[in-house]
């Protein structure tokens, strides 16, 4: 049989429900590990900070592992009107062949689908990481403090944030 | 691995500075994005149904008396390539009202709220990967500093399927609605077929709601679907 092909997506639009939108950004409460916050700000490519951005992230627990049944490794936080998002998680683990990292999923009003990203905690060795030609910098988040980590997203223009297609 | 994902073929989605939307050109990467390989990063994903509370299933009936519209009962299958249902699939829904009105406080549309409507819903597929949707057919609306730009009646999806990269987020439309033909997002779906896939059917049934159905294909095959 040919496969089917899957459905087109589409923006968010402006209208996606605050109560979606609010409430899965701490991955942390009752997970083992080490605690961290992660922020950053989201800007277009006029550097207009932006409102109501929703993204999402999956990660592995501390151990490296994606199938940790205590551990849900998914969470969701929107922007403030000064485009700042926070997410509380633990550290995530390396997992096979892989240097710790969280995958980002962004989702906005005048993005015509889903933009793909990933943050690294260090400069390091990764066939991700790896795949990006210019600007990989970007993609590894600045240390803010013991346990807080600052991961800017600037979706087009100067110090564009690299993203990927699957 | 269990599962794999086959890129995108841009014919058949919607990506980039679309003409007549605005914003695009200010939020798609210039930068041509980056390929990686898939692993188990990519190739697993979260299982949310501890996550994320599940809402009830009739937004028409959110009031004391029925909401102001054309009922509507919205049958939804949720299937990977291979055309096999995703049971447990987590399907959020949101849309406007009958009028063309939001219940998001950034929506200026001069428009009537209806207290009896609430415009959002997040289901669960039953082991056939089907959601059922009791509500009002959405209003058309003007969209804020275009030049005459009305979206047509349409109803936003956010989806996950099996895997990280089934994520899904998108938008149903209806049949034989004159402002589908000049709808910029619709519209930047190149391929005719997959524009039309985009566009929900209409079944003749007995009742006092319209039946709609409507397919939709998440990414994430079963790898052994693949062997010879």
């Amino acid at each position: 049989m040919k496969p089917l092909v899957p459905t087109a997506e589409m923006t968010l639009g402006p209208f996606f429900p605050r109560e979606f939108a609010a409430g899965a950004n701490d991955l942390a409460a009752g997970a083992q590990g080490e605690p961290i916050e992660i922020t950053g700000r989201v800007v277009q490519a006029d550097g207009r900070a932006l409102d109501n951005v929703v993204l999402e992230i999956w990660q592995a627990d501390a151990q490296g592992r994606f199938d940790n049944p205590a551990f849900c490794g998914w969470g969701r936080a929107a922007t403030d009107s000064a485009g700042m998002y926070l997410f509380r998680t633990v550290r995530p683990g390396a997992s096979r062949g892989r240097a710790p990292h969280i995958n980002f999923l962004i989702l906005y009003s005048g993005l015509m689908r889903q933009l793909q990203s990933v943050m690294f905690f260090d400069h390091t060795t990764d066939p991700v990481l790896d795949a990006i030609a210019t600007g990989r910098e970007r993609l590894v988040a600045k240390k803010e403090g013991a346990s807080r980590y600052r991961f800017d997203i600037r979706l087009r223009g100067e110090g564009e944030t690299p993203f990927f297609d699957d | 691995m269990a599962y794999v994902v086959v890129r995108r073929d841009a014919r058949t989605q919607s990506e980039g500075v679309v003409e007549g939307y605005a914003q695009t050109a200010q939020r798609w990467p210039a930068q041509p994005l980056a390929r990686r390989a898939h692993g188990l990063a990519e190739l697993t994903g979260p299982r949310l149904s501890s996550r994320l509370k599940t809402t009830g299933a009739d937004l028409a009936g959110h009031g004391a008396r029925r909401a102001l519209g054309q009922l509507i009962d919205l049958r939804v299958s949720i299937v990977d390539e291979d055309g096999a249902p995703v049971p447990g699939a987590m399907v959020e829904i949101w849309h406007c009202n009958a009028a063309g009105k939001y219940i998001h406080p950034g929506d200026s549309n001069d428009a009537p709220e209806d207290a009896n409507f609430y415009g959002a819903a997040r289901l669960l597929a039953d082991a056939a990967g089907r959601v059922e949707l009791r509500t009002v057919k959405p209003g058309a609306y003007p969209v804020p500093d275009t030049d005459g730009w009305w979206r047509p009646p349409h109803i936003h999806f956010s989806v996950w399927g099996r895997v990280w990269l089934s994520r899904l987020v998108t938008q149903m439309f209806f049949p034989g609605e004159p402002l589908n033909e000049r709808d910029p997002i619709l519209n930047a779906v190149r391929d005719p077929q997959a524009r039309g896939r985009c566009i929900a059917r209409f079944v003749p049934a007995a009742g006092n709601a319209l039946v709609y159905e409507y397919d939709l294909v998440v990414r994430g095959r079963n790898a052994a679907a693949e062997l010879p």
